[in-house]
């Protein structure tokens, strides 16, 4: 059995997954009992999920990375999805980003100062299978699939039937006029 | 094996309003290609850039500045372009690798070359 040094090429292409030499570490033995084998393999696949360190991809392998990880942002533990909310002297402005949600998935409702936004972001554009009727496997999964709700109190009430609804490019953009009696109006001075 | 390096320019910038993010993706491997989602809302297409050069996948995307009227008062996410490299292996067809860009999704296929995929050799009798 050749030494195999570097544990990314279990997924070399050419290969089939799971034929391919387990990877060791540490001491090796002249001949490994199957126990010794399958301890050696729990403890890599025990590594691979709790380290911290990225899964390496095998002959997918990335670099070039953002130092914060991403879309960083400190309120990203508020929920799917972000949304970001400003407000004009009229209106609500609430913008949130659903990639890959399309307008059907979508189901967006207000009631007084309460805003939900509804949906599901599935995969249904992947095929179930391979082409030899096979599982697909996933070699990295950073986008969340599934059903979504999000409540977002808003500062005011809003017109709900005066919403209106824009989804393009993944950005749902929801223009809420302010509901009459909180809209700022003029008021005459007599002399 | 992964390598992730911060890129000068996104260090330089840091949270400055055009600040570059790396996308989420999901990598599938499907046997006969390999397939990458990332999430890019608020790109358009035509700013979209995939090369591949020197066993390099890299994907760049301008995405325009949208600025909400009035005054900000909860902001969760920042808006800026997107950026993220792979290596590739040996085995993939580079000159066959497509992109298409659909609900702020980018879906890249990278097709593995025949010479690599499994073959069922059937046994005849003789």
């Amino acid at each position: 059995m050749h030494s195999n040094p570097n544990p990314a090429s279990r997924f070399s292409a050419g290969t089939p997954a799971g034929t391919a030499p387990s990877p060791r570490r540490g001491r090796r033995f002249a001949f490994s009992s199957p126990l010794e084998e399958i301890r050696d393999e729990m403890d890599r696949l025990w590594s691979e999920f709790t380290s911290a360190a990225p899964v390496a991809l095998g002959p997918l392998v990335e670099w070039g990375l953002a130092p914060d990880g991403g879309r960083a942002v400190p309120a990203a533990a508020a929920g799917f999805p972000a949304v970001n909310v400003s407000e004009t002297a009229e209106a609500i402005v609430v913008e949130a980003e659903l990639p890959g949600v399309i307008a059907a998935d979508l189901d967006v409702s207000v009631a007084g100062d309460e805003l939900v936004i509804k949906g599901r972001r599935s995969s249904r554009q992947e095929p179930a299978e391979t082409t030899s009727g096979e599982r697909p496997s996933w070699l990295r999964r950073e986008r969340g699939t599934g059903d979504f709700e999000r409540r977002i109190e808003l500062p005011v009430a809003v017109d709900p039937a005066k919403v209106e609804a824009k989804l393009c490019d993944g950005v749902l953009t929801l223009s809420c006029p302010k509901s009459a009696e909180c809209q700022p109006h003029k008021i005459e001075i007599r002399s | 094996m992964t390598t992730e390096t911060a890129s000068p320019e996104t260090a330089a910038a840091g949270r400055a309003a055009r600040a570059t993010f790396r996308p989420n993706i999901d990598i599938t491997d499907f046997g006969t290609e390999v397939v990458i989602h990332a999430d890019l809302p608020g790109a358009r297409r035509d700013g979209i850039d995939v090369t591949f050069e020197d066993g390099v996948l890299s994907l760049v995307a301008d995405v325009p500045p949208r600025d909400q009227p009035g005054t900000a008062i909860r902001r969760e996410y920042g808006v800026g372009d997107y950026r993220r490299s792979f290596r590739l292996g040996e085995g993939f067809d580079a000159s066959l690798i497509t992109a298409d860009y659909r609900d702020g999704v980018l879906t890249m296929k990278v097709p593995r070359l025949a010479a690599v995929l499994p073959r069922k050799i059937s046994v005849t009798a003789g």
